[in-house]
């Protein structure tokens, strides 16, 4: 795992890769295991069987219809790691940030609302897009063109807004960084509402919906595949960046102490402007995507994804870049296994509840680490 | 241009002249189109809370247009004062672009302290009613909702709890212990589905109305095969989708209004593939055509086609075609949605004024005089949508739900609602 704070890359990364593959196949397997006999359960229960009757047919039965709802399991299980993965590449930015200069940054889900608007600027506006896309070699121009034009604008901006507001209050009390984070959140959503008003604004989606691969009755999306691996591959380049460039051991020394990282050498102005850079470039991946996957975008947008995204980096343990990827996705199977049994009513209250267990049981996170006197 | 002008004026007129008189007081209108009335006791105002924000703009826009060509067409007088709409007096209690109850409290408490004020028409949404109906009935002000709907605003001990003072609190649409079996009584019968799926904003309205809805449904002798909620902050409405479509409905019902979801919660459908299965809605996403900017038709777009809508009002009417004339020539818009129930509510209140001021009310008590004339419930009133009175609860008599369809070709082929037909519960 990945620390930000651990000053050495670890060893054997071929057996490391391996090994979380492993953990990531075996734990969206048990997921959908699980989500299936819950089907069942559910299904048995609403057609009144007693809940000892519907918890044994959950464990036994393997008729066809019982295999139907494996179908749907894996077509849920689908949705979950796209909108996990969402959230994850949302929460990269708020635990690397918090990682380095130990601030929640607050404006970062403002910051991947924008990245959302830029990416329809860019597909409707630029490149006058309004339906789907059917042939393979337009539509790939066209989603490297939008991340390759969001992605850059929106990092910088958040580099700026960094060197603007945060820099000057870098040794400012910490709550005064804090509230001028809600500050900017603020300016950005009402940036975003004096420009594009305050309705759903939409999104052209233009990765073909009706792009499905039949599975046992139900379908699968190939969308949210491609988010999901669009989304893997950010993450792991970031890891490798992290973790195998010179400017990734800079961001980990003086995530680890920054008085002696400078005295090493360390550009510490440069580094952070860094970590606000790639968090900024993350967020507005995450902004493309979120358009493809649901077709519109609205001003206020960031304050919910970003309040999911920072209980995941919380979830996961802020300040470590796995957590947050982890936190990301346990979110995303959390609201999906609420959806899919149709009690989303209770998404939120599950999360949060999750949440604060995990925070009653293991204050710093599932794999954060005590910082010590850094905290 | 002229022509137009002509054609205006003509409209205006004739409404002028089969608009609002009470069968209490049947003496003529003071005043015909434009004219100007006698105004000697000075000038008053009707204040408006509507929200204004996002998708409810296309919601509320018809309602003060409404509001606005009755004073008009009252030649701006009634019972010797001079009354208006300043734009000064028209609310806005949405914010972040969604109706918000502490905002329309806030907003009713400056509108009680404005003593030119003597009657207030609004708000869209129950949940503001109910922050508001506190407010204005301690205050002892008239208070006409063009579009409430949740029966708990008007009858049984929530009512009771919201008031301390006699009753101040009139609508004239009818409420959604009909408007839900409306919907479901259409879906049921006459397009013939035997099960559906409902999802709700978690609010009050729109979960009274799909409950409502859900009981009626039931009662038909069709499955309700999930009843599940999604507050208007779900990011992913895809997976509720999917889990929809694994239950196979053969409808959809949504309870809420576009602002909490509504047009999200379709795309998400025709996501998953539950595009060609009716989607129907409250009087929440009958908010305009698909040219109106936020509008449910306009978010919607292509899979709009299967949509269908409720409004807690008749949906066509003996003047209907006179109205819709007139409020296209001021306003160069279709009159839709509740723009008629706006018009109605002014109707009342200058109906009210006018019999208040017949007993010559000293300034300060004419607030009162006009919260009383208002809430008679002998008063027959002859309104643009038929004539109607109210119960000792501020409800109207007119107990009528219209159901409308999509019309995709209309309105430069971006859709627009087509009156179907209408249900009348008090027979």
């Amino acid at each position: 795992m990945t620390a930000l704070a651990s000053p050495v890359a670890a060893p054997n990364a071929v057996a490391r890769a391996v090994r979380v593959t492993l953990y990531v196949v075996v734990a969206v397997a048990l997921y959908a295991v699980v989500l299936w006999r819950a089907l069942v359960f559910n299904s048995e229960l609403a057609s009144g069987n007693s809940v000892v009757g519907a918890l044994g047919a959950a464990l036994s039965r393997t008729d066809d219809a019982a295999m139907t709802f494996l179908g749907q399991s894996l077509q849920q299980t689908v949705n979950a790691l796209s909108i996990g993965a969402i959230y994850a590449l949302i929460a990269l930015g708020y635990t690397m940030v918090y990682g380095i200069i130990e601030l929640i940054n607050f404006a970062h889900g403002d910051i991947f609302m924008l990245g959302a608007f830029l990416s329809v600027v860019f597909l409707g506006g630029i490149t006058g897009q309004t339906g789907s896309v059917t042939s393979i070699i337009p539509l790939i121009l066209l989603l490297i063109g939008a991340m390759l034009f969001t992605m850059p604008i929106i990092g910088l901006l958040n580099v700026g807004i960094e060197r603007a507001v945060y820099r000057p209050l870098r040794h400012a009390p910490r709550l005064a960084p804090l509230i001028t984070a809600i500050g900017v959140s603020f300016i950005l959503q009402n940036v975003a509402l004096t420009l594009a008003g305050s309705g759903d604004r939409s999104s052209p989606q233009i990765f073909p919906l009706e792009w499905q691969i039949p599975f046992g009755g139900a379908s699968v999306s190939v969308l949210s595949i491609f988010i999901f691996i669009l989304s893997v591959g950010l993450m792991l380049s970031l890891q490798l960046f992290v973790n195998r460039s010179r400017l990734g051991r800079a961001m980990r020394a003086t995530a680890q102490d920054q008085e002696a990282s400078a005295l090493m050498g360390v550009d510490l102005n440069q580094t952070i402007s860094l970590t606000f850079l790639l968090g900024g470039m993350l967020a507005a991946a995450a902004g493309v995507v979120w358009g493809l996957r649901f077709g519109f975008v609205r001003f206020d947008l960031g304050f919910n994804s970003g309040l999911k995204a920072f209980t995941a980096a919380v979830l996961g343990g802020i300040g470590n870049i796995t957590g947050a990827t982890l936190g990301g996705f346990i979110i995303g199977f959390i609201e999906n296994f609420a959806a899919a049994l149709g009690f989303s009513r209770w998404s939120e209250f599950l999360v949060f509840m999750i949440l604060t267990l995990v925070l009653i049981f293991r204050p710093t996170g599932i794999l954060g680490q005590h910082s010590g006197d850094r905290a | 241009m002229k022509l137009h002008r002509l054609g205006a004026l003509a409209a205006v007129s004739a409404l002028a002249f089969a608009a609002c008189s009470s069968s209490g007081a049947s003496t003529a209108p003071s005043s015909g189109g434009g004219g100007g009335g006698d105004t000697s006791k000075g000038t008053v105002k009707i204040a408006v809370d509507l929200p204004f924000q996002g998708s409810e703009k296309a919601t509320s826009d018809p309602i003060l247009n409404g509001i606005r060509l009755a004073v008009k067409d009252a030649g701006g007088a009634v019972g010797g004062y001079a009354v208006t709409v300043p734009d000064s007096a028209v609310y806005d209690d949405s914010i972040n672009g969604a109706h918000d109850p502490q905002t329309g409290a806030n907003n009713m408490t400056k509108i009680v302290a404005d003593p030119d004020v003597i009657a207030d028409i609004g708000p869209v949404n129950s949940n503001v009613g109910k922050a508001q109906i506190p407010v204005s009935n301690a205050a002892g002000l008239l208070q006409c909702s063009p579009s409430n709907t949740s029966p708990g605003l008007t009858t049984g001990d929530a009512a009771a709890q919201l008031r301390t003072k006699p009753n101040n609190y009139i609508r004239v649409v009818t409420t959604d212990d009909v408007q839900g079996p409306a919907a479901s009584q259409y879906i049921h019968d006459v397009l013939k589905k035997n099960s559906v799926y409902i999802i709700d904003d978690t609010e009050t309205f729109g979960k009274g109305v799909a409950d409502a809805f859900e009981a009626d449904f039931k009662s038909r002798g069709g499955t309700v095969v999930k009843h599940d909620g999604a507050p208007k902050t779900t990011q992913d409405y895809v997976s509720i989708m999917t889990a929809a479509k694994a239950l196979n409905p053969e409808a959809i019902y949504f309870g809420g209004v576009t602002a909490t979801g509504g047009a999200r919660i379709l795309l998400a459908a025709s996501q998953v593939g539950l595009g060609d299965v009716p989607y129907v809605g409250p009087d929440g996403i009958n908010d305009g055509t698909g040219e109106t900017k936020d509008s449910f038709l306009n978010l919607a777009g292509a899979a709009g086609k299967n949509a269908f809508s409720t409004l807690a009002g008749p949906g066509t009417f003996e003047k209907k075609d006179a109205f819709d004339a007139a409020y296209k020539a001021e306003y160069g818009t279709d009159a839709t949605g509740y723009a008629g129930q706006g018009y109605a509510c002014a109707q009342v209140v200058l109906d009210a004024l006018k019999r208040a001021a017949a007993t010559n009310p000293a300034k300060d008590a004419l607030k009162e005089a006009v919260r009383v004339a208002g809430t008679d419930t002998t008063v027959k009133y002859d309104t643009i949508v038929g004539s109607i009175s109210f119960d000792a609860n501020g409800d109207t008599s007119q107990k009528i739900v219209s159901i409308y369809s999509v019309d995709t070709a209309a309105a430069n082929g971006k859709g627009d609602w087509k009156f179907a037909t209408q249900v009348d519960y008090a027979k």
